[in-house]
């Protein structure tokens, strides 16, 4: 009975992975798939196995950064909460805004806040925001100098057109599996985030191997996203591809490196480390949106061309995915306070713990 | 009977081969069908020689067909080149048109055999050598297609500037056809002949004008 209470309040968490295998998952390989240069069977198989490896391996450094934001401390809490965001970004898509599973999660976190009336951490809310608007610009940074340096490379070394197109999809391939990995790592925050505090496993030890609670929650997350990834992310993929910029192969590569080093870079421990022990300041490690930084990239793109990149781009699906930018977080703070409100008055469920 | 099976591994060298392979056979075509005009036209040599480079242009025809075969089939079955499959393909369709073109007025002009008169064999020497230096570059611009688009331009440029020549000797050297006292017979073959070779720099053209939007879409 307690395993089946489990999966019904941790269903609402995979359909938020489903969502975001089926949108998310596009941003790794969506241009590959796109610009034909890879199959989409090849594509969800590379893209599912490692979103699994990066979750299980590296998503705790980004979900530690949600629970500074809010710590849902009630499983009917965090099931409401990820309902909300999960809810959102199916209701944005389905009248067609792109969303961002990310800002949709924040959103309904700062809803539990307001509802549980518990304080939202100011200083993360402000960090995680700037990413918002940082995560485009540097990918479209790095989209610019990947693209002249690869640019120098190809004309110093000229060469054939064939093996050009054979490196553009081996690069596509291992970008995109950097990027599914990324997606893992980083992603997975947003969708068992919720969960941590209120984790319904236990540390399991299998001789010499541990598994911890947030790793189980983290693998039970991420084969959500891969089942997302293989049932609805063919459509979404051939969208992302060229629906803002006709990419080129060579364009479609390196807009995945750079989503890939954007994630990588608000996600990684190690960097984190690493700088800290070279005494330079530290990125925040936050769950950033994969889509913001693959737009600031496409985005990248075009205006390194000049006039006629910038012709290329097309303005009217720029506005509309940056009002969904908008609109998501605050859909979701709107839809998460109204269902927590109605989980425990209608349905007599406790969505937080009173403190102190 | 000839068969090209690609390796398991080492295919995009492979389809690399057969195309230099391909590009290579068009310009030794290129030259066969000069020397073979040029025979004809020009020095009046025996009929045995111009036979024998028709033969070998039809040998030549024979096997970039086999190869255009091989480098579409390969193209398409291993997915390669998504973007520029239908340029490529296009690129070396147009160019064995080309080569067909020429063995077929060639063979034309072996059939019809106009009166060779020594008058004008400077003339068509001329024309000849300008429509073929056409081709020729258009040949060059097809092989830097592959490697240095930015530079197809240069000679594409070349190309027009050949064609233009062409047309001029050509318009010459009709209207002293139409000046001499032949028969309206002969006078009608010879312009022929003029017409075939002139048609020949018209086609690398045309090839040149699409090769430089091919290269525009692969600019970098």
């Amino acid at each position: 009975m307690a395993l089946i209470v489990t999966v019904i309040f941790l269903s609402s968490g995979l359909f938020l992975g489903w969502s975001m295998g089926a949108n998310d998952a596009s941003n790794a390989f969506g241009t590959a798939v796109a610009t034909r240069m890879l199959r989409f069977s090849t594509a969800a198989f590379l893209c599912s196995v490692f979103v699994i490896i990066g979750a299980v391996t590296s998503g705790t450094g980004a979900a530690e950064g949600l629970s500074q934001l809010g710590a849902i401390n009630a499983l009917p809490g965090a099931f409401t909460a990820a309902l909300a965001a999960a809810l959102t970004v199916a209701w944005m898509s389905k009248i067609g805004l792109p969303a961002s599973t990310g800002q949709a999660v924040v959103g309904s976190i700062i809803g539990w806040n307001l509802f549980s009336g518990s304080p939202t951490d100011l200083g993360t809310l402000r960090r995680i925001v700037a990413t918002w608007a940082i995560s485009p610009v540097l990918g479209a940074i790095f989209a610019m100098l990947l693209y002249r340096l690869l640019v120098a490379w190809i004309r110093h070394s000229q060469p054939h057109l064939l093996s050009l197109d054979r490196n553009t999809r081996s690069g596509l391939i291992l970008a995109g599996i950097f990027g599914s990995y990324a997606i893992g790592a980083n992603g997975i925050g947003n969708v068992m985030g919720f969960f941590v505090a209120a984790s319904p496993f236990r540390d399991l030890t299998l001789g010499g191997f541990s598994v911890s609670s947030v790793e189980q929650l983290f693998l039970l997350g991420a084969i959500a996203v891969a089942v997302g990834v293989y049932t609805y992310s063919r459509r979404v993929m051939m969208t992302v591809g060229d629906s803002l910029l006709t990419l080129s192969p060579l364009a479609a590569f390196v807009v995945v490196v750079s989503h890939s080093l954007v994630l990588f870079i608000f996600s990684s421990t190690a960097l984190e480390s690493l700088l800290a022990g070279w005494g330079l300041p530290t990125i925040p490690l936050l769950p950033v949106s994969g889509s913001q930084a693959v737009i600031g990239s496409v985005l990248g793109i075009g205006l390194l061309q000049g006039l006629r990149g910038v012709r290329q781009i097309r303005w009217g699906v720029l506005v509309g995915i940056a009002s969904g930018w908008v609109t998501t977080p605050l859909i979701a703070a709107v839809i998460g306070f109204v269902l927590l409100f109605v989980v425990q008055n209608v349905f007599g469920q406790e969505v937080y713990v009173a403190l102190g | 009977m000839f068969n090209e099976s690609p390796p398991l591994f080492g295919k995009t060298r492979f389809l690399e081969g057969l195309i230099d392979e391909f590009l290579d056979k068009i310009s030794e075509g290129v030259i066969v069908v000069e020397m073979g005009i040029k025979a004809y036209l020009c020095a009046n040599e025996d009929q045995e020689i111009c036979l024998e480079k028709l033969n070998q242009t039809i040998e030549i025809k024979r096997r970039c067909s086999e190869l255009r075969r091989s480098i579409v089939t390969m193209l398409y079955t291993e997915m390669l080149l998504p973007d520029a499959r239908s340029d490529v393909l296009r690129l070396l369709g147009s160019l064995f048109e080309l080569l067909d073109e020429m063995g077929d007025g060639y063979q034309e002009l072996m059939i019809v055999q106009p009166k060779r008169r020594e008058e004008f064999g400077q003339d068509f020497a001329d024309l000849t050598t300008m429509a073929i230096r056409s081709v020729q570059a258009v040949v060059v611009a097809a092989r830097t297609f592959f490697r240095t688009p930015a530079e197809v331009r240069d000679h594409i440029n070349e190309v027009r500037v050949f064609e233009d020549e062409t047309d001029k000797l050509a318009c010459r050297i009709k209207s002293r056809i139409f000046a001499t006292d032949l028969s309206f017979e002969q006078r009608s073959l010879l312009r022929e002949a003029v017409a075939m070779i002139d048609a020949l720099a018209d086609k690398a053209e045309n090839i040149g004008d699409n090769l430089s939007i091919f290269a525009i879409k692969r600019s970098l």
